[in-house]
């Protein structure tokens, strides 16, 4: 076993930390997480929009599309927020002005649209394109534009001007030559070569999102953020650097399709794992600190009884230090095990539309049964499945807890024996 | 003593910087902590004038970042041992601070 863990420190853990300290992925991922608020907040708009009560759905059905105008413009068009805390995180890791950056970025990005005349509405360009689905548009186009920009710094091709002008007005001439760059270049290739950007990028894309959606796809992400978290270190944070895109991608599938009166598509957004797999936490802890509650060992018990609020609101970081299950082979067995399972149930039952597809982002530190009710757009149904998935890991967790807590007792007398010898 | 503690999303650091203030005021030990998310411990760290930083164990691999950050103010870092790093172990924390008092 150390053998393993071992292996796990040497080979899986370098390329996964650096990859996940790389410095445009880490501009991605804090660039896109500052419009998790927005999302959140955006989404909730689809629960009025849909109330689960029948009685309240035929109430406002009458209102349903001006109740979802703040979602259109909030989720709805969160590439483009994400453009602009992308640009801004990434040309702050260059040290070049970021709200330059953010700006810069966000251009580049809405100039890959092509506005339409409207006769009634004046110039349009379509909402589709700066959501969701434009995320890798916008990611792309984002770093072009700071890339432009750090190269014109780097070589000095800015503007300077006298030193008694104050310094914002500085940094905006520092951006006019990479701005003139940026809107030339992408004017030609997109408006007078008349090549669709957009199109491209997204079609180079699609298969990772797709991936995404499928059964490896969604347990390849838990093996790795339980093999990570077995180490010590935040899976989360870093598995969610490459895929929480792809996670938005799918959510903003489901979120269109909802608004749109459609059958949801896609089975794997970030909620599935949230509310379905890391039930308590990474590793699905929640049902391992029930059992410490009633140990027989006082450390656990203490533990648990410290462990079981922060659990219900999904933080577990006391359980895997204090138990330890960071390098404990007997614990990360089911720590491993028991998310794979629950993440195989969860995927089969939404496959087969047994419990409703989860489209909404309700906060993360919601006790379970809430945030998936809630996630699911109010389906008790997903309640149900939730408990399964404790009960199940609980039963997982329980021979190899037994194990630890007999060992832990047994060191506790021997212990208590040697103070005993000393004194003596 | 002021001391900083950085982990990831400064939500888990929260639960643990409660329990090493109350050890701390239980051994009457002076201490000021806040706890940080990883985005905003740089630029804490700079404004608040503190004498350590302590960084959970689960952003370890990211302690070479945090140290450089810390150098630049002339800050000590120190990694938080696992165990101490739970609501019950604030005692380890807390002898781990205490090195660096004057």
């Amino acid at each position: 076993m150390n053998a393993f863990f071992n292996f796990l420190e040497k080979v899986l853990l370098p390329p996964m930390t650096k990859l996940s300290e790389q410095r445009h992925l880490r501009a991605i991922r804090d660039g896109i997480i500052a419009t998790i608020p927005l999302i959140i907040v955006g989404s909730f708009f689809l629960i009025i929009a849909f109330p689960p009560v029948p009685a309240l759905a035929a109430l406002v059905k009458p209102s349903i599309l001006k109740i979802l105008f703040p979602y259109r413009l909030s989720m709805g068009i969160m590439a483009l927020y994400a453009s602009f805390g992308i640009g801004y995180n990434l040309s702050k890791s260059y040290k070049l002005d970021p709200l330059a950056g953010g700006m810069l970025a966000m251009a580049s990005f809405l100039l890959t649209n092509l506005p339409i005349s409207t006769k009634d509405h004046g110039w349009v360009i379509a909402l589709e394109n700066l959501g969701g689905a434009g995320m890798f548009v916008a990611i792309i186009m984002s770093i072009f534009a700071v890339e432009v920009l750090r190269f014109a710094k780097q070589k000095n091709l800015t503007i300077k001007m006298p030193k008694e002008v104050p310094q914002s007005v500085a940094n905006s001439f520092a951006a006019l030559i990479p701005a003139a760059f940026i809107m030339f270049t992408v004017w030609i290739v997109r408006d007078m070569l008349n090549f669709n950007i957009q199109e491209f990028i997204m079609d180079i894309f699609k298969p990772l999102v797709t991936a995404g959606n499928t059964l490896p796809g969604v347990l390849i992400p838990i093996l790795l953020v339980t093999l990570l978290w077995s180490c010590g270190i935040h899976g989360d944070s870093i598995v969610g650097t490459v895929a929480r895109p792809i996670w938005l991608t799918l959510l903003d599938g489901n979120l269109a399709a909802q608004a749109a009166g459609k059958a949801l598509p896609n089975i794997a957004p970030e909620p599935f794992f949230q509310w379905f797999v890391w039930i308590g936490g990474s590793g699905t802890t929640i049902g391992l600190v029930l059992l410490m509650l009633f140990s027989k060992s006082k450390y656990l018990k203490e533990l648990g009884k410290a462990s079981i609020v922060p659990g219900i609101c999904n933080i577990n970081e006391p359980v895997i230090f204090g138990a330890p299950i960071m390098l404990n082979p007997l614990f990360m067995i089911p720590f491993i095990v028991g998310p794979l399972v629950c993440g195989t149930i969860t995927y089969f039952a939404m496959y087969f539309h047994m419990v409703a597809r989860p489209y909404i982002l309700p906060p993360w530190t919601l006790p379970a049964p809430i945030g998936a009710y809630l996630a699911t757009g109010g389906d008790w149904k997903a309640i149900i499945l939730v408990l399964i998935n404790v009960a199940i890991t609980t039963v997982i967790y329980y021979p190899f807890f037994k194990a630890y807590e007999k060992k832990l007792i047994k060191e506790g007398l021997e212990a208590e024996q040697a103070e005993a010898q000393v004194t003596a | 003593m002021k001391v900083l503690m950085v982990c990831s999303g400064g939500m888990s650091s929260a639960i643990v910087v409660k329990a090493i203030k109350q050890e701390a005021d239980k051994k009457d030990f002076p201490l000021e902590i806040k706890a940080v998310g990883t985005g905003e411990f740089e630029d804490e760290l700079k404004v608040g004038g503190y004498d350590l930083a302590i960084v959970a164990p689960q952003v370890k691999h990211r302690m070479s970042v945090f140290e450089e950050a810390a150098k630049s103010v002339n800050v000590p870092v120190e990694l938080i041992v696992p165990m101490g790093y739970t609501p019950i172990g604030a005692p380890k924390v807390l002898e781990q601070i205490k090195k660096y008092s004057k």
